[in-house]
């Protein structure tokens, strides 16, 4: 019976110390791996400066998509999804997704600018559809890039 | 065709509504002689959704544009292999065929050896509440999601299969998803009929081969589509944290805690309400995930969303909850439970669940933050990958610890083999330091990859001391499974940290140098013969410290149809060591090209172990002798 009583705290030891693991770990991550997810329209209404990080969601314009070769990147506007007159300039540095062309809905990670307010990212995702829309005339893709 | 479909579905609904009302009512007044009824009409849906089922294959095959779901995911152009398969790529098809899995595995049921064990008040219970998940199922395919709507006029051509699509490893990567969802349904349903019986544990016997299936399933689902991640999207990854993948991973974790909290249960007679609830809990948590994928409450890169399922998920799963809840909740005098010494093999079982069930609850935490974190900021807050890597690696590798020393104790308490248990310190001890000294000096790599080599050792020198263990059958199950997840965990720990990749744009003759590979860009071919695509190629030639290592190929292809995307077609040198990793970014007219290549270490043996677990652990089907 002592026994039986000994292992119940063994056994409460073991889940408090999995607990507080546990628990620092949630907390180290919750404290540093948030990020904002905003619509465009969103992040243009937040204080610049509580934008340090943040994930942006919103669709290619069609207008003014310049590839940069030199660095891979492109620059493009991104426009609400609900709201196409508010928008954001993106500087984006890296790969540039098979999928991304003027239209798309794009999700893009990085730091908001407060001096030019544009939006530097990090990150460039394009939604992987599970289905797509049959083509669409008059959308372009952008100049020079065949990628 | 299109309205006979649809007809037999909702008869097929109203049939198992009648026979779930008149199963309970019978039960209420004490009268259990329904259940060859239940079983003829288990028969009888099972027939029809076969039926129905192959219409619309047949359908898919001959692309009979008037059904739109043919249309919506077809096209003239597309082999006929793909055609077939995409009765599961959309989501109308999906649901169709995740109930076709369910009604077949019912029909199953029927016949196996371990249903003749139970009594008539427990197959009463049994086929309510599976019925009431199939209410549901034909709920959805005779309302919000039905796969046999008509459209007139009945257009030339279909929009095309997503070509992302069109690959062996996204091919089956949903359906073996679905028959994991569907294969939980009997432990779930069996689970709690059992105790709304009062058929104290004899479940957990019968429910052992289709928890195992159902975990083969679900695990050799996500193992593919991490395969499919790697080598289709071109990103160099297999695992991005996105809230689908780790939607299909929450079930996996608790079907996993399962199969461990079941041997407690089986072999110490304890724990017999926590096994109940995990059954349960598995099945709504399949449920969650495609509530996840289907509803549009989260934001993901996979654009399933906005559809009229997520209401219907929603209440369908918080309902089998509160019901699981409610059962469990409800004392009776077989629950005592008693708890083995900590420091043995139960006790590590339920420690090695518990880190399973903790690590599941965080996935979900993480999945659900931007909608939790609505209730108290202005805008949702998320949590990147960052966070998982933070958060659950450590954890993971713990596991992976336990399950390397767990042999070695005993089945009451204490440990059983001292010796044993030393060589597989000694092999973690002397494993850590060779790793550290080849410059892999990431602690929680480090620790990994310890830990998935003492697995091994463990698991082999756990053979050679334990008497009559050769000659047990399901124990090589058991361990070959663990086999594979320490090759797995040894692949994560060193693809994960140590992967090395650079971006370049070269022209003809030029070279990047990445991790000590030199990659030169040779050529570039153009290949417009195929009618179904238009397809780019660059030669590559790769070389370290002036050897010759092989050739990349990768492509950049434009499908007929999705002219205003293309899809790159990665290429690989396969090693079983470090794996050069290219995908073709782009090109302009002057015939220079964007590459990416990465070198990703031992990233093979994640496939390896992985095939591994899926195929070994049949070896621990038990046969049940018929009552």
């Amino acid at each position: 019976m002592t026994n039986a009583k000994n292992q119940k705290w063994v056994y409460l030891a073991a889940v408090l110390l999995v607990g507080a693991g546990v628990g620092y770990l949630l907390f180290s991550g919750l404290s540093q791996n948030s990020v904002y997810f905003l619509n465009v329209s969103e992040a243009l209404a937040m204080p610049a400066e509580k934008l340090a990080q943040a994930r942006l969601f919103g669709s290619v314009a069609g207008e003014n998509i310049v590839p940069d070769p030199a660095s891979l990147g492109v620059s493009f506007t991104a426009q609400d999804k609900d709201d196409p007159a508010k928008t954001i300039r993106v500087h984006y540095r890296g790969a540039v997704p098979d999928t991304f062309k003027a239209g798309v809905e794009v999700i893009v990670e990085g730091t908001f600018n407060p001096q030019t307010r544009e939006f530097e990212a990090s990150t460039l995702l394009t939604k992987c559809p599970s289905k797509y829309e049959k083509n669409e005339k008059g959308q372009m893709r952008p100049p020079g890039f065949n990628g | 065709m299109h309205a006979i479909c649809f007809t037999a579905l909702l008869l097929s609904m109203l049939t198992a509504v009648g026979l779930a009302a008149l199963a309970g009512i019978k039960a209420l007044k004490d009268d259990f002689g329904t259940v060859p009824l239940l079983e003829k009409g288990q028969l009888a849906l099972t027939v029809v959704v076969v039926v129905v089922s192959v219409v619309l294959v047949q359908a898919l095959a001959v692309r009979d544009f008037s059904y739109a779901y043919v249309r919506d995911y077809t096209d003239t152009f597309l082999p006929l292999f793909y055609a077939v398969t995409a009765f599961w790529a959309g989501q109308n098809g999906s649901f169709l065929f995740w109930y076709l899995c369910v009604a077949l595995m019912g029909w199953c049921m029927i016949y196996t050896p371990g249903y003749s064990h139970l009594d008539n008040r427990t197959k009463v219970y049994f086929w309510i509440l599976f019925f009431l998940v199939e209410i549901f199922f034909l709920f959805a395919l005779t309302g919000p999601s039905n796969p046999f709507t008509k459209l007139d006029p009945v257009p030339a051509d279909g929009s095309g299969l997503n070509p992302l699509l069109q690959n062996p490893g996204m091919i089956f990567h949903p359906p073996l998803l679905f028959l994991g969802y569907a294969g939980y349904t009997i432990p779930c349903c069996l689970a709690l009929a059992s105790r709304l019986s009062g058929n104290g544990r004899e479940w957990l016997d019968l429910c052992r081969n289709w928890n195992i299936v159902a975990w083969v399933f679900l695990t050799s689902g996500i193992i593919l589509g991490a395969w499919w991640s790697y080598m289709e999207l071109g990103w160099g990854g297999y695992w991005a944290w996105d809230p689908v993948e780790n939607a299909s991973l929450i079930p996996w974790l608790a079907g996993t805690a399962v199969v461990h909290t079941s041997i407690v249960g089986r072999t110490r007679k304890t724990l017999l309400r926590t096994n109940v609830f995990m059954a349960c809990l598995t099945l709504w948590l399949c449920f969650f995930a495609t509530f996840v994928v289907r509803s549009g409450l989260i934001d993901s890169l996979h654009a399933f969303g906005g559809s009229r399922m997520g209401v219907p998920l929603l209440v369908f799963m918080v309902a089998g909850f509160v019901l699981t809840l409610y059962v469990c909740l409800v004392p009776r005098k077989d629950d005592a439970s008693h708890l083995d010494e900590f420091i043995s093999r139960p006790g590590m079982l339920f420690l090695a669940s518990w880190l399973l069930l903790c690590l599941g609850g965080i996935v979900l935490l993480g999945v659900i933050w931007p909608v939790l974190s609505s209730l108290w900021s202005a805008n949702p807050v998320g949590l990147d990958a960052g966070f998982y890597n933070r958060v659950c690696l450590p954890l993971f590798a713990f596991l992976a610890l336990i399950m390397g020393l767990c042999p070695w104790f005993g089945q009451k308490s204490g440990i059983n083999d001292k010796l044993g248990l030393g060589i597989v310190l000694a092999t973690g001890i002397v494993s850590a330091a060779a790793v550290y000294s080849l410059g892999y000096t990431q602690p929680l790599a480090l620790l990994a990859a310890a830990s998935g080599l003492m697995i091994v050792v463990s698991v082999v020198a756990t053979f050679i001391r334990t008497k009559g263990l050769r000659s047990f059958r399901p124990a090589w199950g058991a361990y070959g499974v663990h086999l594979g997840v320490a090759l797995m965990v040894v692949g994560v720990a060193f693809s994960g940290p140590y992967k090395v990749e650079g971006e370049a744009l070269l022209t003809k003759g030029q070279s990047m140098n990445v991790g000590g590979y030199v990659v030169t860009f040779q050529d570039l071919r153009h290949d417009h013969d195929n009618p179904a695509m238009d397809m780019h190629e660059a030669l590559l030639t790769v070389t370290r410290d002036g050897r010759d290592v092989g050739q990349l190929t990768p492509q950049k292809r434009l499908y007929r149809n999705f002219e205003q995307s293309s899809f790159a077609e990665v290429s690989v040198i396969p090693s079983l060591g470090e794996e050069v990793y290219a995908t073709l970014l782009g090109f302009n007219e002057t015939g220079a090209v964007s590459l990416k290549v990465s070198i990703n270490p031992l990233v093979n043996w994640i496939w390896i172990g992985g095939t591994l677990s899926c195929l070994i652990a049949f070896l621990c089907w038990r046969k049940i002798e018929p009552r």
